[in-house]
């Protein structure tokens, strides 16, 4: 069988970004192998150690999107194909792309993050599906392989379901998929030698972007008194932790 | 930054090692300080990753890792936790190093692989109770018997002593002192308790006793009577891996004190906008810097195949010179929280002392770069 990681390079959660005349200026932050694709590099070859066969990885992006590529290739994956273009390209556009390097590569499972971080968008996965006419599954947390279909269980709004599609089928990632390894040194040396197709493509971005800006968060300020009644105060602090800010 | 000039690879192993750094040791680091355990499962953690035979050749088990990237992935970890820098420092920087290098072929297939895979701990006994500074006036007999040797007499201050399974240990026999492999588990070799210290407790220091311990014909490593050589030689490998340690921990205590100063107001305004604490912080960042390139240098030269002697003493030298100074001044920073253990800045400071002690005290190191600078 063949299972196929599709990924990309985005700047680092943690880094500072910067707007310089209306574009984000990546120069200063850090880029990594998005976090959402990085359980698919894991699912990918978790698959491959289970029912034998290849992992590839397929990118499509700037030249420094090789970085991201080796990244996954250390971590264990067999060969990859990277889709060289600069500047932006919309999903959809990417999408088409892809499925065209997909098609000739005719994998049984094409996996790929269930939202992009750069851009935030959810929109990747489910256009690669489109374009390829293939069945999709969003946001996966189990996957298994059985007789030429996979049965997947994935996140919906407020809970989830099991469903079971045909293969070939592409599916994208939701945290709790699985624990994404890191690299080992003996990979990340092994990466070295592991091919790269790099295919220079020029597609016409469907959506151009004119100026970026970034939103400018502040506090709320909220306070809550204690002094009067704290019991009513912490009732109120669960029910805006639990309701609001949503972590507990 | 230096960050610019290396390449992919060295940047993804580096990635790596951080990772691994902040979300396995950094987290546990003091847990193990209080309870004194050895920290058996954030070795394994590295040894999976194939983080403890760093610069060992591929064929004998290693990754085959240049100085350079060695010493900058001993940073993050010694800044995360110093005592499994240390422990790491001293298995890849001793016996792996002198194994690789001494060792004969079936040696390092017996010894140097499993120690290179992370399966085996190494140390090195060299310093005795009465033998420190002056390792030349050990006492530790090797007697001729037949078929090897037998070993009498006893080691301290070894790293890792009872939980190492090879140790590489000098001791003097007709023809002066030579290196031998002794395996945990031969007869007459035994151990003290870790001995209770002001920092590292995690990183295991004993007593290794040995009494009629037998040493086979072909546990001799390298030449017979050439042992205090290769120790040295050892020493100016493992010298480097202290010098990154001691930049480690002198990075995390600084950065401790670098955010807490962000943070504290006091006459209504950030600590760090006052000069004493501005200036203290810049002397710190300037300190780190020249200790950090002074290592690299040392590993560089290593790296090209030259004599590092004197690169490797002044690095550190200054290094861990480096590190009692800015953990003692990250815990001043701190002001009484940085004499309160959960800030972090005083175990730093604990830690750091014993980089001027070990592998060369100080006063050692200036000893071999006066003489180095005549050669």
């Amino acid at each position: 069988m063949k299972f196929v990681a599709v990924i990309r390079q985005v700047p680092d959660s943690e880094s500072r970004l910067k707007i310089d005349a209306g574009r984000v200026d990546l120069s200063s932050a850090t880029l990594i192998l998005d976090q959402m694709d990085e359980y698919a590099v894991e699912e990918v070859i978790r698959l491959q150690e289970k029912h034998g066969g290849e992992s590839v990885i397929v990118a499509l992006g700037p030249e420094r999107f090789e970085e991201a590529v080796r990244t996954a290739l250390a971590m264990g994956a067999d060969r990859a194909i990277h889709l060289v273009q600069e500047g932006y390209l919309d999903p959809i556009t990417q999408a088409e792309a892809l499925a065209e390097a997909l098609r000739a590569e005719a994998p049984d499972v094409v996996l790929t993050g269930g939202q992009q971080a750069d851009w935030d968008s959810q929109a990747l996965g489910p256009a690669i599906a489109e374009a390829l006419g293939w069945p999709v599954v969003t946001w996966t947390t189990a996957l298994e392989l059985e007789d030429g279909q996979a049965r997947a269980k994935h996140d919906l709004d407020e809970g989830a379901e099991v469903v079971r599609v045909s293969l070939p089928a592409v599916f994208t990632t939701q945290q709790g998929l699985n624990e994404p390894r890191y690299p080992t040194l003996p990979g990340i040396m092994k990466a070295k030698k592991k091919e790269i197709r790099k295919i220079p493509i020029s597609a016409a971005s469907k959506v151009e972007v004119l100026e970026q800006s970034i939103q400018e968060r502040s506090r709320l300020g909220k306070v809550l008194d204690g002094t009067k009644d704290p019991h009513a105060a912490a009732s109120e602090l669960i029910r805006l932790l639990h309701e609001e800010a949503k972590v507990i | 930054m230096l960050m610019a000039v290396l390449t992919n690879d060295q940047k993804m192993v580096l990635d790596m090692v951080r990772q691994v750094a902040r979300e396995v040791l950094w987290e546990k680091a003091p847990q193990y300080d209080e309870s004194g355990e050895y920290p058996w499962p954030q070795l394994e953690t590295l040894a999976q990753l194939g983080l403890l035979g760093m610069t060992t050749p591929e064929e004998w088990g290693g990754a085959g890792l240049d100085s350079v990237t060695w010493v900058l992935a001993m940073e993050e970890i010694a800044a995360a936790d110093p005592s499994v820098a240390v422990i790491l420092s001293v298995t890849s920087g001793l016996p792996q190093y002198m194994l690789t290098k001494f060792g004969t072929p079936e040696q390092k297939k017996k010894y140097l692989v499993p120690l290179a895979k992370g399966e085996w701990i190494g140390a090195f006994c060299l310093t005795e109770p009465h033998a420190g500074s002056d390792p030349a006036s050990m006492k530790l007999r090797a007697q001729k018997v037949p078929g090897g040797w037998q070993l009498d007499g006893v080691k301290s201050w070894v790293t890792s002593g009872g939980q190492a399974q090879v140790y590489v240990v000098m001791a003097r026999g007709e023809s002066g002192i030579s290196s031998f492999i002794v395996e945990k588990g031969t007869p007459g070799l035994s151990f003290g308790s870790p001995e209770r210290k002001m920092g590292l407790h995690a990183a295991h220091t004993t007593e290794v006793r040995f009494d009629g311990a037998f040493v086979p014909e072909e546990n001799l490593l390298g030449q017979e009577g050439r042992g205090l050589a290769q120790a040295l030689a050892g020493l100016d490998s493992g010298r480097i891996g202290i010098a990154a340690q001691a930049v480690g921990m002198a990075r995390a205590a600084f950065e401790i004190a670098k955010a807490y100063a962000d943070e504290r107001t006091q006459f209504g305004q950030k600590i760090r906008e006052f000069q004493g604490v501005g200036f203290k912080l810049a002397d710190m960042h300037v300190k780190i810097a020249a200790a950090r390139a002074l290592t690299l240098e040392a590993a560089a030269k290593k790296d090209r195949g030259e004599r590092f002697t004197l690169e490797a003493s002044t690095a550190k030298l200054f290094a861990s010179d480096t590190a009692v100074s800015v953990t003692r001044d990250a815990v001043q920073v701190l002001g009484g929280y940085g004499y309160h253990r959960e800030y972090r800045a005083e175990r730093y400071y604990r830690d750091a002392k014993i980089t001027e002690i070990y592998e060369g005290t100080s006063e050692i190191q200036r000893l071999v770069i006066s003489r180095e600078l005549y050669r």
